[in-house]
This record gives structure tokens, C-alpha cells and sequence, in this order.
């Protein structure tokens, strides 16, 4: 029943994102579907890392699995961090600058 | 006629001056901004493909190392500039169209910038000159934070702020980005620094070329609006007028593609640049589609998908074969007529009730039918529904992954694709399906005749392209076959 318990508690916490204004059938389908792909897809991207190697991308993609269902609801966290605050935009440009110099710097045989 | 290849953006750009210089004589502007417009898909179609060197500065043989330098700025027309400066063309018509329909009293001022956008991108699709590109995409960072402002919707002044405070940090770092270039092969020419590449006159692993790289993609993300830049780029859509953000979003796909070929044939040497595209347009995909799912506001959502269609053009591009690359430049087609026909078809829905919340509407079949069925065409052929234009584009991008040996990105796509239909269906239903709300009042039952035609145009490029994509395929391909020499 655990976890029976934490989708519901899944469904409870969608409520809130819709708020103010009520909450319609579609809506929370439509987040649980939001839920189920962005974890799916994900488990899915990270299967690309095959191409480095086997082993990494065997453990990243259980762990990843593993992190993503029990972290659930996932899609309020995304959606906060996705709003329309210019800190959050501004943050995530220069964390993105700064990976694409990153990969550049360690990007090894890539380079 | 090489002389048309530069008109085509000497007309647009002349006539937005006219426009605002004589915003005060409502009737010239009115005619002339009309002129224009029906002149703008018409120019590509006359003109013959060739290059086109500004002040008639011949390329010059360097004769030490047989390189051809470019001293002109030069413009290239080709198939590939063709079409999209074609559809660019007739959408700028439809936009121009609507808007001088609708409104009694047209802006200037707004028209200048229409039709500044529409200059703006045809540079960009024209240029062999990496530094005329950015100034032209400078324009059109301009232009597109304008016409957000310039929108009568709540919020749009601040969204238009946010853009362009973001645009500080992008285009300078760009900027950045082409001043190392410059500096390690001492040109701005793209075919020069790609001949200087290839004659292994500079090391393509220096760090600077490599900081060069990342520099200019990172402007790129800004420019194509894929993450961290899609929270902002949705919004712009959401809070511009509807005719205005059918013409916002294809400006973004256009300076999504112009920029990534140019990027293309400097850096396709080095696998990281590919790599680096593919991620983006992978987080760009799951990030779009799922925020789409969640949303209430069906011009956010529209933005939203626009964003995540946005990756299927990056993912194209990214595997870097003839096919993958065609089929990334035949969905960047697809989706600027797509999401222009469902920004549209959404503006006339939200000039017909004032509400933009799906939750709040309901039972609009009845009063729109017109509008509900090119909708739903639309929003199957964004989703891949055969045998619509997306359905082609999108099956050409799932063989070229799978042939490129990433099944990943093929699931990936398809999953997309069906996440797409979801958004879609479930906002059709709560609009058109659903029981309409008591307190929701119609209050102009007509829709505007010049929103329906310009769906209509745009519905019969969709089932055309969809059933005869050879058409506009093999012309691309083509190109393609040309850059990867």
C-alpha cells in the first residue's frame, strides 16, 4: 500500500499546482502523464550512454530509475523551477554556460 | 535576376521605415504595408539561385595557398533559402493581413517591426557572413522583444523586459564567441574560415576555436529558445498578440536553422559540436512536451509544444547525415506553418471569448465548427497523424536515428510524439468537447474572416506537404548534399 499511498499522494499534490481555479479530470491526467513520460524519457536518454560505455550507462540508467520513482511527484518541482522568475532564468543560463564549457574542457575523444 | 537576392530583404526592410516614418497617414500605410506583403513570397519565387556580392567585390585567389577569399559580403540563395523565405513570405503576408483587417487604427510603429523581423531573418538565411549574421540576429532580438510589447495582453511589457535582459547575457556572449573566430582565422566569411579549417590551417582543437564553439552555441540556445531559454521563449508567445506570435515563432525556427548551418560547417569537424545539439534537443523535447501537459493557458501550451517541436529540428541537425539533417530542415518547414495555423486558430478562439483558460471554456464546437476542425488538422499534424506534413517529417527523423544507430532518440521521438497528441487532445476536448461553462459568455460569435483564411492557406500547405513531401525534400536534400562536401 506504500505505494498506493505516495501516487495518491501524487494526485493530492497536483491539486495544488492548478490552484487557484478548479481542478478538472483532464488536468490531472494530463500530469500524470507529464509524471510517467519525463521519467520514462529520461531512463530512455540515458540509455545514449551506451556509447561511451556499457557499464555506465547500465548503472546511471537504475540508478536514475530508481531516484526518479521515489523522488515522484516530479512535475511540481519541474514546473517550479520553470516559471517565469527572471533569478531562475538567469541561473539556469549561466549553470547552462558553464556545462557547455565543461564538456568542452573534458569532452576527451569528443574534441 | 541575382539582383532580387538582395531585395528580399532591401523591401521588407525599406518598406518598415516607410511605414513608421508615415505611421501618421493611415491610408498610405494601409496599402503599402499590403503591397509589400503580397510582394515578399512572390521576390524568391522570381529570382534565380545564385550568390550575390554586396559592392561588387569579386572573390580574390589567394595564391600561396590557393584559397579563394570572399572580400563582400556575400548573400547565397540556393532551393534550401528558397522555400523558407518563401513561407517566411506568405506568413508575413497572412500576419500582415489579419492585423490590417482587424484593427481600425493600424501602428506604424508595429508594422516597422513586422516587417523589420521578417528582414531580419531573411539576412539570416541569405548570409556567408558570420558577423552580418549577428547583427541581423540583433535585429531580430529587437524586433521580437517589440512586438511582444507592443501587445495589449497582461504582462507582456515585463515578459518583452525579461527577453531582452536575457538577450543582454546571450548576444554578447556570441559576439564573443565570432570575435575568436575572427581572431584565429582573421575573416568573417563562413566559406574562408571553413576553407581555412579544412586546409588544416588552424588547429581545431585549439582552445580558443573550442571557446569559440561554445560561445556561439551558447547565443544559439538563446536564439533557438531551446533550454534554459524555453521558459522565456513560451512566454513571449503567450503574451504577444496571436497573429504576432505565428510570426515569433517562425523568426525563432529560422534563426534556429540559419545559425545552426552556419554553426555546422565551422565546427561539424569537431563530434562534441554534435553531441552537444543532440543533448540540447533531447532536454529541449522532454522539458517542452512536459510542461505542455501541465499547462491551463492553451497559448502557453502551444509555446510549450513549439518548444519541444523545436527539439525534433535540433535532433536532425545534430545526427549530422544527409538524410537526418533534410529531415531536420523539412520539420523546421512543418512546424513554422503548424504552430503559425494553431497560434492563429487559438487567437481567434481567445477573440471570441477573452479567456485563454482551458478549464473556464467548453462546447466552442458548436459556435466555431470552422475553427475547431482546422484545429484538430493542425494539432494531428503536429502530433505526426499521417498523412499530414508533421507525420512525414517526423518519420524521416525517426528512420534517420535509427539508421544512425541511436534507437534512443527513435523512442524518444515517437514518445514525443504521442505525449504531443495528448496535449492536444485533452485541450481540444476542454475547448471544443467539453460542456460549455455556464458563466462562459461567446462574445463575438464571428471570428474574424481573415483568421479563417489564413488558416485555411495554412491547412492547405499542411495536407500538401504532407502528401507530396518529394516536393520540397529533394530540393533540401540536396543542399544538404552540398554542405556535407
Amino acid at each position: 500500500m506504500k505505494l498506493y499511498d505516495q501516487i495518491f499522494d501524487v494526485v493530492k499534490k497536483f491539486k495544488k499546482l492548478f490552484s487557484p481555479g478548479p481542478v478538472t479530470n483532464a488536468d490531472v491526467s494530463g500530469s500524470l502523464t507529464a509524471e510517467i513520460f519525463i521519467i520514462v524519457s529520461i531512463v530512455i536518454a540515458s540509455l545514449l550512454l551506451r556509447h561511451i560505455s556499457v557499464l555506465l550507462a547500465g548503472l546511471v540508467t537504475l540508478i536514475l530509475a530508481v531516484v526518479l520513482i521515489t523522488s515522484i511527484p516530479l512535475i511540481p518541482k519541474f514546473k517550479i523551477e520553470q516559471e517565469d522568475s527572471l533569478n531562475k532564468m538567469l541561473f539556469y543560463a549561466i549553470i547552462t554556460l558553464g556545462l557547455i564549457a565543461v564538456f568542452l574542457y573534458w569532452g576527451g575523444l569528443l574534441v | 535576376m541575382n539582383e532580387l537576392i538582395p531585395l528580399m530583404v532591401i523591401v521588407p526592410m525599406m518598406a518598415a521605415l516607410l511605414l513608421s516614418a508615415f505611421s501618421k497617414y493611415e491610408k498610405f500605410i494601409r496599402i503599402l504595408a499590403l503591397v509589400v506583403a503580397i510582394c515578399l513570397p512572390i521576390i524568391p519565387l522570381l529570382s534565380n539561385y545564385g550568390l550575390h556580392y554586396f559592392g561588387g567585390y569579386q572573390p580574390m585567389t589567394d595564391n600561396v595557398t590557393n584559397i579563394i577569399y570572399h572580400p563582400a559580403i556575400t548573400y547565397s540563395f540556393n532551393f534550401m533559402q528558397q522555400i523558407f523565405i518563401g513561407m517566411i513570405g506568405l506568413l508575413t503576408f497572412l500576419v500582415v493581413f489579419i492585423y490590417l483587417t482587424k484593427y481600425k487604427n493600424v501602428s506604424g510603429p508595429y508594422l516597422f517591426l513586422l516587417f523589420m523581423g521578417t528582414a531580419a531573418v531573411t539576412a539570416l538565411l541569405l548570409t556567408d557572413d558570420i558577423f552580418h549574421m549577428f547583427v541581423f540576429f540583433e535585429i531580430l532580438a529587437l524586433a521580437q522583444v517589440g512586438i511582444v510589447a507592443a501587445s495589449s495582453i497582461d504582462y507582456s511589457y515585463e515578459m518583452a523586459l525579461k527577453y531582452m535582459i536575457l538577450g543582454s547575457i546571450g548576444s554578447p556572449i556570441m559576439l564573443l564567441g565570432i570575435g575568436f573566430l575572427l581572431a584565429i582565422t582573421g575573416t568573417v566569411n563562413v566559406t574562408d574560415i571553413v576553407a581555412i579549417i579544412r586546409g588544416g590551417l588552424i588547429d581545431a582543437t585549439s582552445p580558443v576555436f573550442l571557446l569559440s564553439l561554445g560561445l556561439i552555441f551558447f547565443g544559439w540556445l538563446y536564439a533557438s529558445g531551446l533550454p534554459p531559454f524555453h521558459t522565456i521563449k513560451s512566454g513571449i508567445y503567450s503574451k504577444a498578440e496571436p497573429h504576432g506570435a505565428a510570426l515569433l515563432q517562425s523568426f525563432t525556427v529560422i534563426s534556429m536553422i540559419s545559425i545552426v548551418l552556419i554553426m555546422f560547417r565551422i565546427y561539424s569537424t569537431l563530434p562534441i559540436f554534435e553531441v552537444l545539439i543532440v543533448l540540447f534537443s533531447v532536454i529541449a523535447m522532454i522539458l517542452g512536451v512536459s510542461m505542455a501537459l501541465t499547462q491551463t493557458d492553451f497559448r502557453r501550451m502551444i509555446g510549450f509544444l513549439a518548444v519541444g517541436e523545436l527539439g525534433f529540428i535540433g535532433l536532425g541537425i545534430g545526427l549530422g547525415t544527409q538524410f537526418a539533417i533534410t529531415a531536420g530542415l523539412f520539420q523546421a518547414l512543418n512546424e513554422i506553418v503548424i504552430t503559425a495555423l494553431l497560434f492563429i486558430g487559438f487567437g481567434a478562439i481567445v477573440n471570441a471569448t477573452n479567456e485563454v483558460d482551458t478549464r473556464k471554456l467548453g462546447g466552442l464546437l458548436a459556435y466555431h465548427p470552422k475553427v475547431g476542425i482546422m484545429l484538430l488538422v493542425g494539432g494531428l499534424a503536429m502530433a505526426g497523424v499521417p498523412p499530414l506534413s508533421g507525420f512525414q517529417s517526423k518519420l524521416m527523423l525517426v528512420q534517420a536515428s535509427l539508421s544512425c544507430g541511436f534507437p534512443e532518440l527513435s523512442i524518444l521521438a515517437i514518445m514525443v510524439s504521442i505525449a504531443t497528441f495528448v496535449v492536444f487532445v485533452k485541450t481540444f476536448y476542454s475547448m471544443f468537447l467539453s460542456p460549455k461553462p455556464h458563466d462562459l459568455e461567446v462574445v463575438d460569435k464571428d471570428v474574424p474572416k481573415a483568421m479563417v483564411f489564413a488558416m485555411f492557406v495554412l491547412l492547405v500547405v499542411i495536407i500538401a506537404l504532407g502528401l507530396f513531401p518529394d516536393v520540397v525534400t529533394s530540393g533540401i536534400s540536396n543542399y544538404v548534399g552540398g554542405l556535407l562536401l
